[in-house]
């Protein structure tokens, strides 16, 4: 299937390889075929909805989806957290409400919305339209454990493909690739990303409670779908560590990145090299081990769940 | 029959306030907002989320748009799924702050004053250039807060030059043109409706 593709601000420099490697997916998948919006403009992320009159996230947004309808396409996708929500939202709201539609059309002269486009994140059509079991694995992804992280523009508000407080599609998606999903409490917490600039300590303190929660369910690695949360929970995670006085050594990676891992596509197309935590350690221990020294499949969760208060089992490292 | 005298509002409220001071009508001060919100336990908000409902249905106008919990709101709606009378606190958040902008409202703290110049520097870069440019908001925004922050962040710029996540060069879309015209449009929209409630 078509989707047209609206790539965001962070997709060209802080998050360069979420866009890469997402490309680079897509084009192995037959059923997700990515189109990218000529000319699209920013979406405002979290400041909009403040500045000027709050008409202006939708009218942003309009831009790009009058763009997209009119290059036939319905559906549009949106990797970065905070343009999914916006387009999302702007989409939605200009199909049911005529009077915001029209609203919208008089600051956008010259083009119409008679047709709004659907918005969708990457990982719900991997999920929910190619089907976890249609991805190509050649390379399992056995022993390393991740804990996903949806933070919190991927489920929220409500209504979006997966359930605001307790999502499953990214675990799933990574059972698939052969990878074990961890059970952790803290998948749909806020990182700060929206006040970092301006509230650097509060949001230090949200992103090292993540951390430490994903440390805790005894996961080795991190998968997100988000640039924001990527780049606090990586390039700042020496001092995070430091305020929880320990090391958390997580690598955090694009969900599309671990993808590409499982489907074995040539690594130079997912930016590995870019993560500031480098995840190359891990994969020498686990899919690139030579074979026989390889870590063991590790048992179905439902034998490994403990009581709350007994002491964590399991986790045994090769 | 008793008559509730005492919760009957008695004070004057500007229309833009009583809009919102409605959608929180039905705010019964649970506070499971408070309890799911993430800042509150780090430390970031001067009021928590419940007590900004409560000043609202109180009508205290001046204290709500000048407090910092407006600009300090993550906006991960964790309240807004949560609350059991379906209020949209984090829209709200953001209303409130639109409406404190426009009115000039006193800055209470220093994060107040710091989260709307990152926010509105943020909006100027997008209307400029139609697409973001990190380098320049991060520049501003501490030159405009404090300057000696930069020799703070020189360790992790580096570490993004590096590993190139840094856009040294603006890349503007094309079509900034039309994007400054839904800025300018949008504004003097607002600027009639304000005129509009004031003649009223």
């Amino acid at each position: 299937m078509k989707y047209a593709y609206f790539p965001g601000c962070s997709q060209e420099s802080t998050a360069e390889e979420y866009n890469r490697s997402l490309q680079a997916v897509a084009r192995r998948l037959d059923a997700m075929d990515l189109i990218e919006i000529p000319d699209w403009n920013c979406c405002g992320a979290t400041p909009a909805p403040a500045i000027v009159n709050p008409m202006l996230p939708h009218s942003l947004a309009a831009r790009n989806l009058s763009i997209a309808a009119g290059m036939g396409m319905d559906q549009v996708v949106a990797p970065c957290a905070a343009c999914y929500k916006n387009l999302r939202k702007a989409s939605h709201e200009l199909s049911e409400k005529p009077d915001l539609r029209a609203k919208a059309e008089e600051a956008l002269p010259g083009r119409t919305l008679d047709r709004v486009p659907e918005v969708r994140h990457p990982l719900d059509v991997v999920v929910n339209d190619v089907g976890v079991d249609n991805v190509p694995v050649e390379k399992p992804l056995q022993g390393i454990k991740v804990a996903s992280y949806y933070g919190c523009l991927l489920s929220r508000p409500s209504g979006g493909f997966d359930d605001p407080e307790y999502p499953q599609s990214m675990d799933r998606l990574m059972e698939a690739l052969g990878a074990e999903a961890m059970p952790w409490a803290y998948k749909t917490k806020c990182c700060g990303g929206g006040i970092y600039m301006f509230q650097e300590n509060v949001s230090f303190t949200m992103s090292a409670d993540v951390l430490a929660h994903a440390k805790a369910s005894g996961a080795n690695a991190v998968a997100v779908g988000c640039p924001f949360c990527q780049l606090l929970l990586d390039l700042y995670q020496d001092k995070l560590a430091a305020i929880r006085n320990t090391t958390f050594d997580l690598p955090i990676l694009f969900f599309t990145q671990l993808m590409g891992l499982a489907m074995g596509l040539d690594r130079a197309e997912l930016g590995l090299e870019k993560l500031v935590v480098s995840p190359f350690e891990l994969l020498a221990r686990t899919i690139d081990a030579p074979e026989g020294e390889q870590p063991a499949k590790s048992r179905p969760r439902s034998k490994k769940l403990s009581k709350w208060g007994e002491a964590q089992t399991g986790g045994t490292e090769t | 029959m008793l008559e509730y005298e005492a919760i009957r509002p008695s004070y004057e409220m500007s229309s833009e306030m009583e809009e919102i001071a409605e959608a929180v009508s039905t705010c019964y001060q649970c506070g499971t907002c408070s309890a799911s919100c993430p800042v509150v336990p780090a430390g970031g908000m001067d009021y928590t989320p419940r007590s900004i409902m409560r000043l609202i249905q109180a009508g205290m106008e001046d204290e709500v748009l000048s407090s910092q919990t407006i600009w300090t709101c993550a906006g991960c709606f964790s309240c807004a799924v949560r609350c059991p009378r379906d209020i949209d606190i984090t829209g709200i958040m953001m209303s409130l702050r639109n409406l404190a902008l426009m009115r000039g409202s006193p800055a209470r703290t220093a994060p107040t004053r710091w989260g709307r110049i990152y926010n509105v520097d943020f909006m100027r870069i997008v209307r400029r250039f139609g697409r973001m440019y990190e380098l320049e908001l991060v520049l501003r925004y501490h030159l405009k807060t404090n300057p000696f922050n930069l020799l703070g962040m020189a360790p992790v710029g580096l570490k993004m030059f590096v590993k190139h996540k840094l856009r040294l060069l603006p890349d503007p879309a094309e079509g900034r043109a039309e994007v400054q015209g839904i800025f300018d449009h949008l504004q003097s929209d607002r600027a009639d409706q304000a005129r509009k409630e004031h003649q009223v």
